[in-house]
């Protein structure tokens, strides 16, 4: 999808993550469960990409699972900056004061910034990170997600 | 096309009687001015209170993060300027993730707790929910299944329809569903884990595909609006102390034209001869003691004016009667002796009856057993059957 044409309207984000969280949840133990879960995780993530500051390019979007966990590779284009910005950002958000930054930014004044997504991923669904470079302009951000055994 | 084109996802709103503010639905605004009106109610209602500021978000499905910071931020700050207010954030565990984001917000500020309110809406749950219970609910599903199966084609039940069993228990009903109907698609629906973790055991035991099991709360579900053929909810309405909260749900999911399946028994007449006065009497007193914990067991006959009440049309209403000669009197034996168990036992020490008392409770679901094992006995267990159709 160019990433224009994604950028054209918020609602594609709201709309992509339900869709697919209904669409691959069919077969987990609670598949309402699991769809309500993973459309609020993969949301936050195409918020993400929405929110980029590279004026072309396109966004893709690949949702692959291995055992209990399910993998979503989103790539898309970003700035030199962005991109430096979301390696710092991956890198705290696996870092051991992940939490008190959580917590910090919920609690400043400021409006939340990407990192916060990250950050949330990270605790509350414990989601592991990564980061590709695709090109000079074109990151892939990679989220194993963990739903099927978070907690209750 | 931009987000205003679309009507709010979500509503807020504010009950000064308990305090209360509320918000519901999908919350995903691409800026915080979409929010605007929200977060001035939040103000205006903060400023009205004394004492406990409740936020219930038991219905609210997804937020995202900009919203959650917009929201937090006039609580947070809130807490601040008045320490003496506490605030309690009301999530239901169904929704995986809320009560978990919010907590949060309790590492911020200790005046911001958050609490799970699904309980009070079960009182007699965990009498019935108990392992040792779940061979008898399996017995008591195949005798009423003998009757059922002939009387849902009537109700709306057919092939290749989309359906939903809410409170399905250990899920056997909808197991013979499946095989008995095959519709499309069944979800089925408990809010007790261990019930729902034994229904996904056998499903996967036997091979049983199509159903799909799932944690809710039946008085507030995920499930969305119209989605269903046919909707049942069997031996349930009878067990929660606020069945019209749980009839407006089966309302709203099922689709227009679809219908919604009900049953209910009315306990006290719980029939059988020889001993009949004594059968009579135990039945009378066990209705008693459900209502003592807020559980209306003699429903049945209520069906129809519940379903009226909440909107249906074309109510079609029948009873059975589950016997002794419908199969093996022992099965029925066996039902009775474990209500026996379980209510003359832990349920009617809860209430603190007599020993006086409880030795003539169990004597009358003896004397039921009786009559079902007599060669010349009957026993019966009254059901009623309701369903309505939602409007086109």
């Amino acid at each position: 999808m160019k990433i224009q044409t994604f950028m054209s309207t918020w609602l594609y984000c709201d709309h992509m993550s339900t869709y697919l969280a209904r669409m691959i949840s069919h077969n987990r133990s609670d598949s309402i469960r699991y769809a309500n879960l993973f459309s609020s995780a993969f949301n936050e993530l195409l918020e993400i990409a929405f929110r980029t500051r590279h004026p072309g390019g396109e966004l893709a979007c690949k949702v692959s699972r291995l055992g209990d966990v399910d993998r979503i590779e989103l790539t898309f284009p970003c700035t030199i900056e962005e991109r430096q910005f979301f390696e710092e950002a991956i890198a705290r958000a696996q870092g051991s004061e992940s939490r008190e930054r959580y917590l910090h930014s919920v609690s400043g004044d400021l409006a939340p910034s990407r990192e916060v997504v990250l950050l949330e991923l990270a605790i509350d669904y414990n989601a592991t990170l990564r980061l590709e470079e695709v090109d000079t302009n074109i990151i892939k951000l990679i989220v194993d997600l963990p739903l099927e055994s978070l907690p209750h | 096309m931009s987000p205003h084109d679309h009507p709010p996802r979500f509503r807020t709103q504010f009950d000064p009687n308990n305090q209360e503010f509320s918000i519901a639905g999908v919350v995903r605004p691409q800026s915080i001015d979409e929010l605007a009106p929200s977060i001035t109610l939040l103000r205006d209602s903060i400023a009205q209170v004394r004492g406990v500021f409740y936020v219930n978000i038991k219905r609210l499905t997804q937020m995202n993060n900009t919203a959650f910071h917009v929201f937090s931020r006039v609580i947070i700050d809130a807490c601040r300027t008045r320490p003496e207010l506490k605030f309690v954030i009301i999530t239901s565990s169904v929704v995986g993730w809320t009560t978990r984001k919010f907590t949060m917000l309790n590492g911020v500020e200790p005046n911001i707790t958050v609490e799970e309110y699904d309980r009070e809406f079960y009182p007699g749950q965990d009498f019935l929910e108990e392992g040792g219970f779940i061979p008898i609910l399996r017995t008591q599903t195949r005798m009423t299944w003998r009757h059922e199966r002939k009387i849902l084609p009537r109700h709306g039940m057919r092939s290749g329809i989309t359906m939903a069993d809410i409170c399905c228990g250990i899920g056997d009903f909808a197991v013979l569903v499946q095989k008995e109907f095959q519709p499309f698609r069944i979800v089925a629906l408990d809010h007790s884990k261990s019930s729902l973790s034994y229904a996904r055991k056998v499903a996967s035991e036997f091979d049983v595909r199509g159903i799909e099991y799932t944690y809710g709360d039946a008085s507030e579900m995920l499930l969305e609006d119209n989605q269903f053929d046919l909707v049942t909810c069997r031996h349930s309405l009878q067990i929660f102390n606020k069945p019209e909260l749980i009839l407006k749900e089966l309302y709203r999911i099922v689709k227009p034209g679809g219908r919604v399946y009900v049953t209910n028994e009315k306990i006290s007449q719980c029939l059988g001869e020889p001993r009949g006065e004594s059968i009579q009497w135990t039945y009378e007193e066990l209705s008693k003691l459900f209502a003592h914990f807020k559980m209306d067991l003699e429903l049945g006959p209520k069906n129809r004016r519940y379903l009226i009440e909440a909107g249906f049309q074309d109510i079609r209403v029948e009873s059975f009667m589950v016997t002794n000669l419908d199969g093996d009197p022992q099965e029925f034996a066996d039902v009775v002796q474990s209500w026996e168990d379980t209510f003359a036992g832990e349920m009617a020490r809860r209430r603190g009856d007599s020993a006086q008392f409880i030795e003539r409770f169990r004597q009358g679901f003896q004397d039921h057993i009786f009559a079902a094992l007599h060669p010349k006995g009957y026993a019966g267990w009254p059901i009623w059957v309701a369903s309505g159709q939602k409007p086109l």
